[in-house]
């Protein structure tokens, strides 16, 4: 029955793919690099929407190289609205920037003036057009500028955040795999789902490389918590299958380790993907009903999930049994 | 045996109230009116009082209602290291009153410190102007007495001397020439052109008009004309302190009548600016009745001298300096003075600082003169010398201030800003006081004098009137921002951010829609893949979802973006619990268990993978809310307490639902759990 598939058997086509991509996902992190957002690098961003047709792309880059903020970086947002970004901006300098793009497209102000009061205390604005002579109001929708000193600190807690929750997992599936010593030693288990954790992790971040190099995409704190999430989603996924392989040793004896393996993997197949699959069906919801500022977000998760679905699968397993190999040529 | 069954099947049809109880309840705190108005209607129909659900509504996060958030930095390069940190808690309360007058409700201020810097972290929770905001924040109205400066100016250098002096030869020699001129017959207009440096008066012939004797830089002038006539031009130049001037005499007129009068004050306790109070009213009345008695012209001196409260006027015999009449130095003794014939004495004339014994020497009017003149300046130590700062502060100022209000003076009816100073600042008000009397003192705001009265005498009570023209709105205004205070450090803001309401509401619309697709989607997933587990575990994961609400709400979690992106997040993970057990129960059955035997060893198994999965991405979310950013713990909470929740319904609620039902289904079971054909041993 659970001869069906051998995984085991056919690692090494799982084991090429992956190393292509991890291999090259290093290349790009360190070449091209990650592109850091203003949570990292300080700035500022601005996000506005117009009540009447939004202008151009090129006017609206016009608009903003007027101001003599030094280099912005202008992008469309939603349909109705533009993103901007730029150096770290005081209050008075906001408020500028404000008034010149206003000034320059001859338009309004304005506040989201209708506030609808519902039944469960939650608040709708809605912007206020024009009645009868349509007007066009520029409305802040969002602004946040980070300085300098803010910027570096969140840099070197999300280091640090990162380290920390690195290290509590490793202890964390050390524990896990106290117990189990033959044939592979406890320490084996765990440095196994520890290459898969770092397979995952790297090779979504090689796709944001990309994304960035390609479409802009930046990271910043949402990215980083969805890897630190992913870090310890993607060891649970491998510890069920481990756990598996671990209960049918003590059943059916070491003696075919590699059957073995494969028939524990085999059999959580089915649970390994409706797992994820739930998981990855509300990260879909998210991904397309969530809205702008949490869209990469939900994609980083995704990529991330479905990777630590495969690895612990494909990659993982395979590799208990290399290493088991390996130490049995040894003896 | 049969007896123990049955007390099983009770225990579990209370288990299943239990859940539903837990449902109905945890729904009725996610969505208190609709449940309340049913309550109500129960009341009404059925006359029992049931308590009924406080209304409270979710904690949204500013990205979801709308709002600012600002970080400052506070620069306390200059503060000792012990007292920074109470420091940085003084610009918490400051900042704290000031935004209690902006009307934000349920404002958010908090310090912290990160390395060595200090932070204030400012929420704002639907905050419309955050521009006025900031404003207002980092406003710094600095309060502060100043008094005269009179340490001397440093002197001049040798060189600057020597300059000064070449200069002013200089300047004679051109006073000089236009002197020679003058006497050769040219027109004094025409000289008042080429030589007069007098900005005010060169381009109308020189013409300064009257001067009467208290003109301080004229008074050589004043003195020249009151010895010649009219249409007389100086044949020698006359010196001014700050011109050698040529000057021709126009006509002449009487000045304002001048009065001299001296008085003795005789004040009490309770009258305004008592120094030291020796008498009650009564007695401070009688006490001048007595004093009244006893004067005459020749005694009043020594009398003033010995026994006057005013201790401004007391050391001069009593004597004012002369003043015109009806706008003497005590306004309320005008009238009284007025209507004095010269050389009298008027008995007790009561005003609020007490009660007073006049004199009224006399009355003087001065003759003034018209004059014009050619002015030639003099270089003086003061041109030269960087001009030095009239006023010096004293350690006086909006630090010591108890409290300031708007008060009306009853007699002018002019609006003041009364201010009162705790018991440092009394102390060092009267200090002050005592050093200047007679001085000018001056108020000082942002910077500007806004008041400068001179003192009368030593003021104790540790009260002070800012006198000024201000309007009623102005002054409450300014009372207000001396209330609310100075910041004790400056700040900087090194982080804002801010999202309109109109995107706030948005972005929770969308997180909504997301959460709900998202639970439909793994409910139908779960009902079409596991069947009858499933349609239970869609009732387990309908407990799941309404009692993590209900604790969002009870505890207060803060519903941000990245919160709910957590909470879906975590439905997606609750489920993983149920697929564990599902699958380990299928598998029990494949292997040919019994229905309940499987389901009990479902649970079992599956329990330590179970446990272990979730504490991998529990570990993760402590963490992050150990070292994370308001986003990260946003996050991490409803991560966290999702995953908790759903190991405690994955595991107690999915298995009462099961253990209920499995008996109704007997030789079915295994149709409706594996989507397999009926096995023979499918019974006990």
């Amino acid at each position: 029955m659970h001869s069906m598939m051998n995984i085991i058997k056919n690692k090494k086509i799982p084991f090429f793919i992956s190393g292509l991509l991890f291999i090259a996902s290093v290349v790009l992190i360190l070449t091209i690099g990650l592109k850091p957002g203003i949570d990292f690098t300080g700035g500022s961003l601005l996000e506005l929407t117009f009540s009447q047709n939004r202008p151009a792309l090129q006017d609206m880059q016009m608009a903003v190289d007027t101001l003599n903020i030094g280099s912005a970086v202008v992008q469309p947002a939603d349909e109705d609205g533009y993103i901007i970004k730029m150096q770290f901006l005081g209050e008075t300098e906001h408020q500028e920037v404000l008034r010149g793009i206003r000034t320059y497209f001859n338009a309004e102000g304005g506040q989201a003036t209708e506030v609808v009061e519902t039944s469960e205390g939650i608040t709708i604005g809605i912007a206020q057009g024009g009645d009868t002579e349509p007007t066009q109001r520029i409305l802040e929708d969002r602004f946040e500028t980070i300085g300098p000193s803010i910027s570096s600190e969140l840099q070197a807690r999300s280091w640090e955040a990162g380290i920390a929750v690195m290290i509590a997992i490793v202890l964390f599936v050390a524990y896990s795999f106290r117990k189990v010593t033959k044939p592979v030693s406890s320490w084996k288990y765990g440095m196994t789902a520890i290459i898969a954790l770092v397979h995952d992790v790297v090779i979504t971040m090689g796709v944001f490389v990309l994304l960035g190099h390609f479409y802009g995409i930046e990271i910043d704190i949402p990215f980083v918590v969805a890897m630190l999430t992913i870090l310890g989603y993607s060891v649970n996924d491998t510890i069920v299958v481990f756990d598996r392989i671990r209960e049918k040793l003590i059943r059916e004896g070491r003696n075919a380790f590699a059957q073995t393996v494969n028939n524990g993997v085999v059999e959580t197949i089915p649970r390994s993907i409706n797992t994820s699959l739930t998981t990855l069906l509300v990260l879909v919801a998210l991904f397309i009903f969530g809205g702008m500022s949490i869209h990469y977000f939900a994609l980083a998760l995704i990529i991330g999930i479905a990777l630590g679905t495969y690895s612990s699968i494909f990659l993982a397993s395979p590799l208990l049994v290399v290493w088991e190999q390996a130490g049995r040529r040894k003896v | 045996m049969a007896k123990k069954q049955i007390n099983l099947r009770s225990k579990l049809r209370w288990g299943i109230v239990g859940v539903f109880a837990l449902l109905i309840l945890s729904v009725g705190f996610i969505l208190p009116s609709a449940f309340n108005r049913a309550i109500s209607f129960v009341e009404r129909t059925t006359a029992v009082s049931i308590p009924h659900i406080s209304e409270k509504s979710f904690k949204l996060g500013l990205d979801l209602q709308g709002g600012a958030h600002l970080i400052y930095k506070a620069n306390v390069a200059n503060i000792p290291q012990i007292d920074r940190a109470s420091a940085v808690d003084g610009v918490r309360d400051v900042i704290e009153r000031r935004i209690n007058g902006l009307g934000v409700s349920e404002p958010n201020i908090q310090t912290a410190r990160v390395g060595e810097e200090y932070r204030l972290n400012i929420e704002l929770p639907g905050i419309e102007d955050v521009n006025q905001a900031i404003a207002l924040i980092g406003d710094t109205p600095i309060l502060e007495f100043r008094e005269q400066n009179t340490e001397p100016p440093r002197e001049l250098t040798e060189e600057e001397v020597q300059m000064m002096n070449e200069r002013n030869a200089v300047a004679l020699e051109r006073a000089n020439e236009a002197l020679e001129k003058v006497k050769d017959g040219a027109q004094f207009d025409d000289l008042v052109k080429e030589y007069s440096e007098d900005s005010d008066t060169n381009n109308n012939n020189g013409y300064i008009g009257f001067l009467g004797p208290n003109t301080v830089l004229g008074e050589p002038l004043y003195r020249w004309a009151a010895t010649h006539n009219s249409g007389d031009i100086s044949d020698t130049l006359i010196e001014s302190e700050v011109a050698h001037h040529i000057v021709r005499r126009g006509g002449q007129q009487d000045g304002v009548p001048l009065i001299d009068a001296s008085h003795i004050l005789v004040c009490y306790l309770g009258a305004r600016n008592c120094p030291n109070p020796m008498y009650t009213k009564e007695e401070a009345a009688a006490r001048a009745q007595e004093l009244y008695d006893e004067a005459n012209a020749d005694n009043f001196a020594a009398l003033a001298r010995d026994n006057s409260d005013d201790q401004l006027s007391a050391s001069e015999g009593g004597s004012f300096s002369p003043f015109p009449a009806g706008s003497g130095p005590y306004p309320e003794l005008d009238s009284a003075i007025i209507n004095t014939e010269d050389g009298q004495i008027i008995g007790p004339v009561e005003t609020p600082y007490g009660y007073h014994v006049v004199y009224k020497q006399g009355t003087t009017v001065p003759t003034e003169y018209e004059v014009s003149h050619i002015a030639v300046a003099k270089v003086r130590e003061v041109d030269i010398l960087p001009p030095q700062d009239p006023w010096k502060p004293t350690e006086l100022g909006g630090k010591q201030l108890d409290r300031a209000e708007v008060v009306t003076d009853s007699r002018t009816g002019n609006v003041q800003v009364s201010l009162q100073f705790d018991s440092e600042g009394t102390d060092l008000f009267e200090e002050i006081t005592k050093r200047n009397v007679g001085q000018p003192v001056a108020i000082f705001l942002d910077g500007q004098p806004i008041s400068v009265p001179t003192v009368q005498q030593v003021i104790s009570g540790g009260n002070a009137v800012i006198t000024g023209t201000f309007s009623v709105p102005e002054a409450r205004e300014l009372a207000q921002r001396l209330n609310t205070g100075a910041l004790p450090v400056p700040i900087d803001l090194i982080s804002e951010q801010s999202v309109g309401a109109t995107l706030g509401a948005e972005s929770l619309q969308k997180s909504l829609k997301a959460g709900l697709a998202g639970i439909i989607l793994v409910m139908i997933f779960m009902m079409l893949y596991y069947r009858l587990p499933g349609i239970l575990s869609v009732i387990s994961l309908s407990v799941y979802i309404s009692v993590s609400l209900a604790i969002f709400k009870l505890i207060g979690v803060t519903l941000s973006l990245a919160g709910i992106a957590g909470f879906i997040l975590s439905i997606g993970m609750a489920v993983d619990a149920n697929v564990l057990i599902f699958e380990r129960l299928k598998e029990e059955l494949r292997e040919g268990k019994s229905m309940k035997a499987s389901v009990e060893e479902g649970f079992i198994r599956a329990w330590s993978s179970i446990r272990d999965g979730n504490l991998s991405t529990l570990i993760t979310c402590f963490l992050l809310i150990w070292f994370g950013s308001s986003f990260v713990q946003g996050f991490a909470a409803t991560l966290a307490i999702g995953i908790l929740v759903s190991m405690f319904s994955a595991i107690t609620i999915t298995r009462v639902l099961l253990r209920f039902v499995i008996p109704w289904f007997g030789h079915y079971g295994n149709a409706l759990f594996l989507g397999a054909k009926k096995t023979n041993d499918s019974d006990v």
